[in-house]
């Protein structure tokens, strides 16, 4: 082994002698390698059974006056960053401005995304030009936020409107902010403090924990220009710092009951049936006892092997793309879009609460409102779809949704499917997409007469 | 509240301590309390205070007065920014009715409570220059353009375009009051307003996004009929109410734009003009306005554009 090892560090110091080891040495060099791959296998396989040290991501919006220097801020970060990380892009204040149309699955995203990357982890860094907007975003899945940058100029102070923008924050589910106060070098010390307390109280009147959350002085604009002083960089600088440390990054869970939404199954002929997907969430153990959910059916199972990889390995966790060998189970009972999860941790269910926008005719959506009760049309989701009905949740006085507009709605499915809270689907009508939604609550299962569906009456609607 | 004052008090506490002086400590909370009290920047806040030498009431004084020339260069500042959101608001008293829309930048300012004062303000002065109108028609309509609106007067005496730039002033946006329609009807003709989405509050003017205005004849008892052709108009968007002399309906229903052929909204079994034959009712006129709509201008390609 020694000798394998002085091989080694000779290869890697000098060219001359790895010619003469090529030649004279190859047997070894053969071994070498053979090694070397083995390490790998077993590097990969202990991985895998690790949680994975891939970047962590965090996704930050700023929220403020369009005046206060969103904008300026965003340029003035990726420029701040840039400068010590030369992977990293400088995003001017030009090209985030004319960033807004971009068209993804139909639908048009107004909102600019620009990425950065600090010592901590990797950022997407939103700017939400409005409630509507970043609402239609997030429940399209096309933006969340994980934490939040408040912005406010020192001269002005709190808006009144900024009262909405904490509105917008609570109501996506936004926890952290981090508050940066704009434009400090033009105002003095005292109104800084001001602004400061004002910013507090404001936070704390919404619920946030106004105390503690970081408040950073700075000027965007000084940063911008590369100005080195107090407000300058280095304000920008300790911003990113406050947003490593208070703002924290979201995890896989892998401690709920596994999850294992089936995106393809086929048989092994003398093994039995595999079904392959990637673990929403939980670790999956060899043995374990799973039900087998999806299209009205509930099949008790077990997990009989696990493979990552085409190798067989005792546990997986979320986050992996894994084949999984279930015992008993015939190939012809298994349709694309069931899920494996850990025995009666999970059931499939009928009827479910949900937000859903629909699309407006520019963006190839209905040109005609949506009748508030009786709507039925194909739900696709993941790798299904199943008829579906929809109640809408209108606020009292209001008999329809205009294309355009958002709402929180019942689903109620000809067939029961198991889905997650935040599990995403569409809603398509001859052919187009009409509608994107986000599960919000499982309800209970709901009995409804399959042949009548759109005539159904349900419990709890008008 | 109760950290809030904590907040406060350790604030002014760690301040008379840091600094020493006691005059800037006074100065710190006085400005805190001048700005509370009146919502004003702060960078304005501390201009009054300097000016009147700490006299709270004066600087609370000036700053009132003020605020209208604040409001004024802020209001030329911001001018020309877009304004593509904001609000339309009805209001109906008995014969006359108003539908008004009024711009902003962002739609954060169209849901706060200083820009939806600001609108009724509007509505509640054009529905009294509705009342001024004389006609003899059944129905009488007026459209007025933004430069009209701005130099009406408020129920207060000060001009539209003061309380315009007043709010600009205090939600620092650009704000526009873009058009409004004046709509008055003679004795025997029902008039009915409708906003979508609903006011959460059942407030005179209704606000929202969509607006219509509806002049109905017969049907006096039936209360309903009225709302329900308002949903129609602002769900359907017809564009003309149809004489069934003369107008033949469409082939593809979906794609019609005569109100009389249209289906109903609220139930697709029926047709408008069966709905109004049933109720023995007809329409007179309607109105219906858009928030951010392109007016007087040719169809505009990206909404002919359809889906594969």
């Amino acid at each position: 082994m020694t000798v394998l090892k002085n091989v080694c560090r000779m290869i890697l110091n000098t060219k001359t002698v790895q010619f003469k080891l090529y030649t004279r040495q190859s047997y070894s060099l053969y071994n070498l390698q053979r090694l070397a791959n083995l390490n790998n296998s077993v590097n990969s396989r202990f991985c895998s059974n690790k949680v994975k040290t891939e970047e962590p991501i965090c996704n930050v919006g700023t929220l403020g006056h369009v005046d206060h220097g969103k904008t300026t801020l965003t340029a003035a970060i990726t420029k701040v960053i840039a400068e010590e990380d030369k992977t990293c892009e400088y995003v001017s204040y030009d090209q985030i401005d004319k960033a807004p149309e971009e068209k993804a699955r139909g639908i048009t995203i107004n909102i600019a995304h620009v990425g950065y990357r600090t010592k901590a982890r990797r950022y997407a860094h939103t700017d939400c030009p409005g409630h509507a907007d970043f609402i239609k975003n997030m429940i399209s899945g096309a933006s969340q936020m994980d934490g939040a940058i408040l912005l406010v100029a020192a001269t002005d102070g709190v808006m009144p409107q900024t009262r909405e923008h904490l509105l917008l924050a609570k109501q996506v589910g936004v926890k952290y902010f981090v508050v940066f106060i704009n434009k400090a070098d033009v105002a003095d010390q005292e109104v800084l403090e001001l602004v400061e307390i004002e910013t507090r109280e404001l936070l704390c009147d919404f619920g946030f924990d106004g105390i503690n959350i970081p408040v950073i002085y700075g000027s965007a604009l000084l940063a911008l220009r590369g100005d080195t002083s107090e407000y300058g960089v280095p304000s920008v600088k300790k911003l990113l710092d406050a947003i490593d440390t208070y703002i924290p990054t979201p995890t896989r869970d892998y401690t709920s009951p596994f999850l294992l939404p089936i995106d393809n199954a086929f048989s092994v002929p003398g093994r039995g049936t595999v079904v392959v997907g990637t673990i929403k969430r939980g670790i999956v153990k060899k043995n374990m006892d799973a039900n087998l959910l999806g299209f009205d059916e509930s099949i008790n199972t077990t997990i009989s092997d696990i493979h990552i990889f085409k190798k067989s390995v005792t546990e997986a966790v979320a986050g992996e793309n894994v084949g999984v060998l279930l015992r008993g189970i015939k190939i012809d009972r298994i349709r694309k879009g069931m899920l494996v999860c850990k025995a009666k941790s999970m059931m499939a269910s009928n009827h479910y609460e949900a937000q859903i926008y629909l699309l407006s005719s520019s963006e190839g959506g209905r040109h005609r409102p949506m009748r508030p009760t009786g709507y039925c049309q194909p739900l696709y989701s993941t790798t299904w779809n199943v008829l579906c009905r929809l109640d809408l949740m209108l606020p009292e006085g209001t008999n329809m949704l205009m294309p355009g507009e958002h709402v929180t709605t019942k689903l109620t499915l000809l067939r029961s499917m198991p889905m997650m809270e935040g599990q995403s689907f569409t809603i398509r009508e001859n052919k187009c997409t009409v509608a994107t939604g986000m599960v919000t609550k499982i309800l209970p299962p709901i009995n409804v007469d399959k042949r009548k569906l759109n005539k159904a009456i349900l419990p709890d609607t008008q | 509240m109760n950290s809030r004052r904590i907040m406060i008090s350790n604030r002014i506490f760690r301040l008379i301590h840091t600094n020493g002086t006691l005059w800037q400590a006074t100065n710190k909370s006085l400005l805190a309390k001048l700005r509370k009290k009146t919502g004003y920047t702060f960078t304005n806040c501390k201009k009054a205070l300097e000016l009147h030498e700490n006299n709270l009431e004066k600087a609370e004084q000036w700053l009132n007065e003020q605020a209208q020339n604040l409001g004024w260069s802020k209001a030329a500042k911001l001018q020309g920014r877009p304004t593509a959101q904001g609000l339309i608001a009805v209001i109906v008293n008995k014969a006359h009715g108003a539908l008004v829309e009024i711009n902003c930048e962002t739609d954060f300012v169209a849901r706060n409570k200083q820009f939806h004062k600001l609108t009724e303000t509007v509505a509640l002065a054009v529905l009294k220059y509705t009342t001024s109108l004389t006609g003899n028609d059944l129905v009488n309509k007026a459209l007025l353009d933004s430069e009209a609106l701005n130099a009406l007067s408020a129920p207060d005496g000060k001009l539209l375009a003061d309380h315009s730039a007043l709010t600009i002033g205090s939600v620092g946006e650009n704000l526009a009051i873009k058009r409004a329609l004046c709509m008055s009807v003679q004795p025997g003709v029902t008039l009915a307003g409708y906003s979508h989405p609903a006011s959460i509050h059942p407030a005179s003017p209704a606000l929202g996004r969509y607006g219509t205005l509806l002049a109905l004849k017969g049907a006096e008892n039936n209360e309903l009929l009225p709302n329900q052709l308002c949903q129609h108009i602002i769900g359907m968007n017809p564009l003309k109410i149809g004489d069934p002399q003369v107008d033949q309906p469409m082939a593809n229903i979906d794609d019609e734009t005569t109100l009389i052929y249209q289906e109903y909204l609220l139930d697709p079994t029926l047709n408008v003009q069966q709905v109004l034959i049933d109720a023995q009712a007809q329409v007179l006129d309607f109105a219906r306005f858009e928030m951010g709509e392109i007016i007087d201008t040719s169809q505009s390609l990206d909404s002919v554009e359809t889906c594969g």
